[in-house]
């Protein structure tokens, strides 16, 4: 989980420590530049490959756990 | 049958020509803002491309590179059996730009010509029909690969304004029985063919009142998981055919779509930066001529001096993918004009 964390802090430029999965995604410019990063960061921690427009409709770091089994918070 | 192998292809030269015009990224000043420059630069790896001059076609620059091919590997013009031209931006409706070209080479009457309509999966497939025609009993094939994709650029469409470039390539293949086998492995997925397309220009009726009907529409997000999720393994299976490893495999010429895509397959299939060359900061997307024009540019000194193993991809508009094995593969000339 922290290779998610660490790189969604990356690619919405903000310091790691203010991810946690109620991190809102709406006020962090999650446009499509950020969605394709995502894409591959998530096919980097977790081999899964979960479609942009799945991604689009995310509104919090919780949202994409949901995507991938193996991300998601118990 | 999208796996297999032929034997006695070799390819001979590669010569690419580019329009004399060269685009910075500070062309793009003024129609958006310097954050969203940044930010598509920083994702495609774009710094500049080669844009045709209006009167220029994907066929001139093919054109100008077959000239200069055949003149460095001296080919007697009556000793081609075969022209393939592949473009997704043929000259003309009609007839087939492959046959204009035929002409303006002054091939024989003997040489058949024919034009493939696939982007960037189209170098790839062209090199496979080289070899299925090999296989036939033709002898020489001239394959012509090149786009002009800026003809169909919408100029405020910031995911593709900034990406593509235009370029010819020509590439001589000839029959070798000495040659070590060949190997393809093709591919599609129409399913994805609305994410990336111009849905005007052709015979279908389209929306005559959008005047965006003829220019390139594009799912970046969507292509970008069909690339990720199609290429590592097309790549690994295709190493595995051909009785390879990646560490025995010279140079990955991928199509040169978007660096972070590459980057990241590299990173996934752990190649190092010497094996998967990438040019596209200098060049932009040049569609059926990238794979090609990479050679001609980063693998020039080193794929005339000695002999490579070579493994090329190619993905995209289709949704369209295909990977061919070359060995051992020593070129007479390998080199780039501008026109």
């Amino acid at each position: 989980m922290q290779n998610l964390y660490e790189g969604l802090a990356e690619i919405l430029e903000v310091p790691v420590e203010q991810i946690t999965p109620e991190f809102s995604l709406a006020g962090h410019e999650w446009d499509s530049m950020a969605i394709i990063s995502c894409v591959a960061l998530i096919d980097e921690v977790s081999g899964h490959i979960v479609s942009g427009s799945e991604l689009a409709k995310c509104t919090s770091v919780a949202d994409i756990q949901k995507l991938v089994p193996s991300l998601r918070a118990e | 049958m999208s796996k297999c192998s032929v034997k006695g292809v070799a390819p001979r030269g590669i010569v690419c020509a580019l329009p004399a015009n060269r685009v910075e990224n500070d062309y793009f000043a003024g129609r958006f803002d310097e954050k969203t420059i940044k930010d598509v630069t920083a994702l495609t790896g774009v710094s500049t491309r080669y844009v045709a001059a209006p009167d220029q076609t994907a066929g001139d620059l093919c054109l100008a590179a077959a000239e200069r091919l055949l003149e460095d590997l001296q080919w007697p013009r009556e000793s081609v059996d075969a022209l393939i031209f592949v473009s997704q931006t043929p000259d003309q409706r009609m007839p087939a730009t492959a046959c204009i070209l035929h002409g303006r080479l002054g091939l024989s009457k003997n040489c058949q010509a024919f034009d493939v309509g696939l982007g960037c999966s189209g170098y790839v497939y062209g090199t496979w029909l080289v070899a299925a025609l090999m296989a036939a009993g033709v002898r020489r094939v001239l394959l012509l690969a090149g786009d002009t994709s800026s003809r169909m650029i919408n100029p405020d469409d910031r995911s593709t304004a900034m990406l593509f470039g235009d370029a010819g390539s020509a590439t001589a293949f000839e029959h070798d029985p000495d040659a070590a086998p060949a190997y393809f492995d093709l591919g599609t997925d129409g399913s994805g063919a609305n994410f990336l397309t111009v849905p005007g220009g052709g015979f279908r009726p389209s929306d005559k009142q959008d005047p965006k009907a003829d220019t390139l529409h594009m799912d970046g997000s969507a292509v970008f998981g069909f690339t990720i999720s199609t290429v590592p393994k097309l790549i690994k299976a295709i190493l595995v055919q051909a009785d390879l490893t990646k560490d025995n495999t010279d140079l990955f010429a991928l199509h040169q779509a978007n660096r972070f895509i590459l980057q990241h397959i590299g990173k996934k299939l752990g190649l190092s930066a010497e094996q998967l060359p990438i040019n596209i900061d200098k060049f932009g997307n040049t569609s059926s001529a990238s794979i090609p024009l990479l050679i001609c540019t980063d693998m020039a000194k080193r794929i005339t001096a000695q002999p490579m193993t070579v493994l090329m991809a190619g993905f995209g508009v289709g949704l369209s993918w295909g990977a061919a094995i070359f060995k051992d593969v020593q070129l007479q000339c390998a080199s780039v004009i501008e026109i």
